[in-house]
């Protein structure tokens, strides 16, 4: 008699909690692969940056699938196109989180769209690990945010503290006038003022201009002994020759972002001022991690392994924001398992769980390790190639810095490092 | 004063090029009276033609005029297979202009299936740096400079002292009259954008030895100045549009030198809007012209 009472008590219960797991966005999985969106430019002037922002996602969703998938389930990325420019990446984000059967996870959302396309995919309630540098999203309160990459402000303090650390006591700034790039100059301008380093011009350029001449030769008059510069590949070509044109051939050290670490920027930059330049004179500043992990090991090996990303192995293995796609992807997969979810809105909230130091953890380098360890019982602690990931409350990580040199047209060796806690303290 | 000096010096070296290409465009519309968006797209292939003539090992200055010439054809082709039946059938001036962009569209991705997206670059083709007049120039914009003047004159020596001139200019005064009295107008009309095409093609070899690296969008983001720099001018007036495109270049040029660079787009706009609000058929612009831009 009682057993008869249990059943249906215990049935209602079931379809109540079923309901209230239940999302607006129907992210509960069905049968088929998970989907990861590559949120980024595919077609159009930044078409590269697709192509870059999407090997790490090959390489780790292969590893994943090489390790018996996600809950039974394949993972795949898929491009989402969104040209670099709001005004598509609108709807064209809306039409994927539509139409994409189990749009799970998104990646990508670069720093020109994201104001757009964040707010987008956090209201369909999708997990994303964007490569986005604004600092608004410093202390987002997104739920479905995660960053391991610092925001630009952060950037530009460390671009300060590399020019400090080589005695560069007077710097020009010149940045292309967009979001990605001016993002910098808050932290320049405070850690200039914290170091005593002394701002010459610092200014802003328009994108493609016929002629940078006039601003360059602002810049010759004030004799700075470096540039802090981030520009498109065309428009630091011509700003480069400008400058050149002016100083009889003479250009002054040059401090830049990793996003300059492009096939494009060194084809056009080379073919202006030469690659002596280029491999002596431009040191470019990113996030930090190491190259002689296991971590780095397995995510490199991943690269080469896949025909389609096996030709940009050595640039992506040298600059941060795909590497932080790649272990951004790897945690909410394990997150996933913890889970026993692919649902966004039950597996957002073992996020935290995968990275986070604990006593008895077993520490995991690969979604392989970790899944293991899982399956054992076992707690787990995920260090990929960033190193050890604290989120903090605003699900924002950002770890060291490095100062890298040009080794070859699109690869690059460290030069110098600088711990993100020294950087943290110029912007506080 | 020397930062004033030396910034009117780029600012004509960069509206030498400017001046180039505004001067094909207001020629082919005071002609033709189609505002042609495409053009952009045309002055691409300029400048992919020369890189092109460049990987043949020709002499760059050489390949500037046999570039030039394979646009001018480019361009005669645009006109005879796409916009002439299409005016033939009626087709209203705006839906020309969409016609237009549609084809710059499709013309800057041919680009990109034959070269690809990337990046590319003649290389560092500036030569010596010379100084005179306060002004420090390349050899390159000293040539470019040159080139722009001597078209500049044979194009006037060519309207003003040739048959085929004075039947450009009849026939861009009065289409019906000038086929009236005997001109062979659709001749003319191919002959304006063979020469259009001529000037946009080497604008784009010009401006790629300028800016020293370049993709498939070059035309599209320079058609904007070079349309302002001829409305400037004068719709359809060749001389005003080389001045609009000195003026165009010297005041982006100034006004970065002394205002924030960033907004140097915007300081000679604003220029222009104001100069045409003052003179509304532009510098050298008849009230004819004008009727045909908002016809």
């Amino acid at each position: 008699m009682r057993k008869a009472l249990v059943i249906p008590v215990v049935g209602v219960m079931a379809v109540v909690a079923g309901c209230g797991s239940s999302t607006p966005s129907g992210n509960a999985i069905k049968p088929g692969p998970i989907n990861i969106g590559v949120v980024a430019p595919f077609s159009g002037p930044a078409a590269e940056f697709g192509t870059l922002i999407s090997a790490p996602c090959y390489a780790a969703t292969d590893l994943i699938n090489q390790a018996g998938g996600i809950l039974g389930h394949k993972i795949q990325c898929t491009p989402v196109d969104d040209t670099g420019d709001p005004a598509d990446a609108v709807p064209n984000v809306t039409r994927a989180i539509a139409t994409i059967s189990n749009f799970d996870l998104a990646v990508g959302l670069e720093t020109n769209t994201a104001a757009t396309t964040v707010p987008l995919v956090n209201k369909a309630q999708i997990n994303m690990v964007t490569t986005n540098g604004l600092t608004n999203y410093d202390t987002t309160t997104y739920k479905y945010f995660w960053r391991l990459t610092p925001a630009d402000d952060a950037n530009g303090a460390a671009m300060v503290q590399f020019a400090y650390n080589k005695g560069y006591k007077k710097i020009a700034v010149v940045f292309e006038n967009n979001s990605t790039d001016t993002g910098n100059t808050p932290g320049i301008e405070k850690a200039a003022a914290k170091l005593g380093v002394k701002l010459l011009t610092n200014t802003t350029i328009p994108a493609d201009a016929s002629s940078y001449s006039s601003v360059a030769s602002t810049v010759v008059s004030e004799h700075p002994q470096a540039i802090i510069f981030d520009a498109d590949p065309q428009s630091t070509a011509t700003f480069l020759s400008n400058y050149s044109q002016l100083t009889n051939g003479k250009l002054p050290p040059m401090i830049t972002a990793t996003d300059s670490l492009t096939p494009d920027w060194y084809q056009a930059v080379s073919k202006a001022v030469g690659t002596n330049f280029i491999f002596n004179q431009v040191d470019l500043v990113g996030s930090y991690f190491s190259t002689t992990t296991p971590a780095f090991y397995t995510y490199r090996s991943a690269l080469l392994a896949n025909p389609k990303t096996h030709a940009l192995a050595d640039t992506l293995a040298s600059v941060g924001p795909p590497a932080s796609i790649y272990d951004g992807i790897n945690v909410m997969a394990l997150a996933m398992l913890m889970a026993k979810s692919a649902d966004p809105t039950v597996y957002n909230s073992y996020v935290n769980q995968v990275v986070t130091p604990k006593s008895g953890a077993v520490v995991v380098d690969s979604y392989a390790a970790g899944k293991k360890a899982l399956a054992a019982g076992k707690k787990i602690q995920y260090v990929g190639v960033l190193g050890a990931v604290t989120f903090n409350k605003y699900h924002n990580f950002a770890g060291a810095f490095a100062a890298a040199r040009f080794t070859g047209s699109t690869t690059s060796r460290n030069a110098a490092i600088m711990p993100g806690s020294e950087i943290s303290k110029l912007l506080g | 004063m020397h930062l004033l000096v030396q910034s009117i010096g780029f600012g004509v070296a960069a509206g030498a090029v400017l001046s180039l290409g505004a001067v094909g465009f207001t020629l082919q519309f005071g002609i033709s009276n189609v505002l042609n968006i495409a053009y952009g797209a045309l002055m691409s292939i300029g400048a992919f033609l020369g890189l092109f003539m460049l990987g043949l090992g020709l002499n760059i200055w050489v390949a500037m005029v046999l570039g030039g010439l394979a646009v001018g054809a480019c361009s005669v082709l645009l006109n005879r297979g796409l916009i002439t039946p299409l005016v033939r059938k009626g087709m209203q001036p705006f839906g020309l202009v969409i016609v237009s962009v549609s084809a710059g569209i499709v013309l800057e991705y041919v680009i990109v299936a034959v070269a690809g997206p990337a990046t590319q670059s003649y290389g560092n083709l500036s030569g010596a740096t010379l100084n005179f007049l306060g002004w420090t120039l390349t050899t390159a914009q000293v040539v470019i400079f040159g080139i722009a003047v001597l078209l500049m004159v044979g194009l006037h020596l060519l309207l003003t002292r040739t048959q085929l001139g004075r039947a450009m200019r009849a026939t861009s005064s009065n289409r019906t009259l000038a086929r009236s009295c005997g001109i062979a107008t659709s001749r003319i009309s191919d002959i304006a954008w063979f020469m259009s095409g001529t000037f946009c093609g080497m604008a784009g070899i010009a401006l790629a030895i300028t800016i020293e690296s370049f993709d498939f969008t070059l035309g599209s983001i320079f058609l904007i100045p070079m349309i302002a720099a001829a409305v400037l001018g004068g719709v359809g007036q060749p001389y005003g549009a080389m001045i609009g495109g000195l003026v165009v270049g010297v005041v982006s040029s100034v006004s970065s030198a002394y205002w924030d660079p960033a907004y140097q787009s915007v300081v000679a706009f604003g220029i222009i809007i104001v100069m045409l609000l003052v003179r509304p058929r532009g510098l050298f612009g008849s009230s004819s012209a004008t009727r045909k831009l908002l016809a």
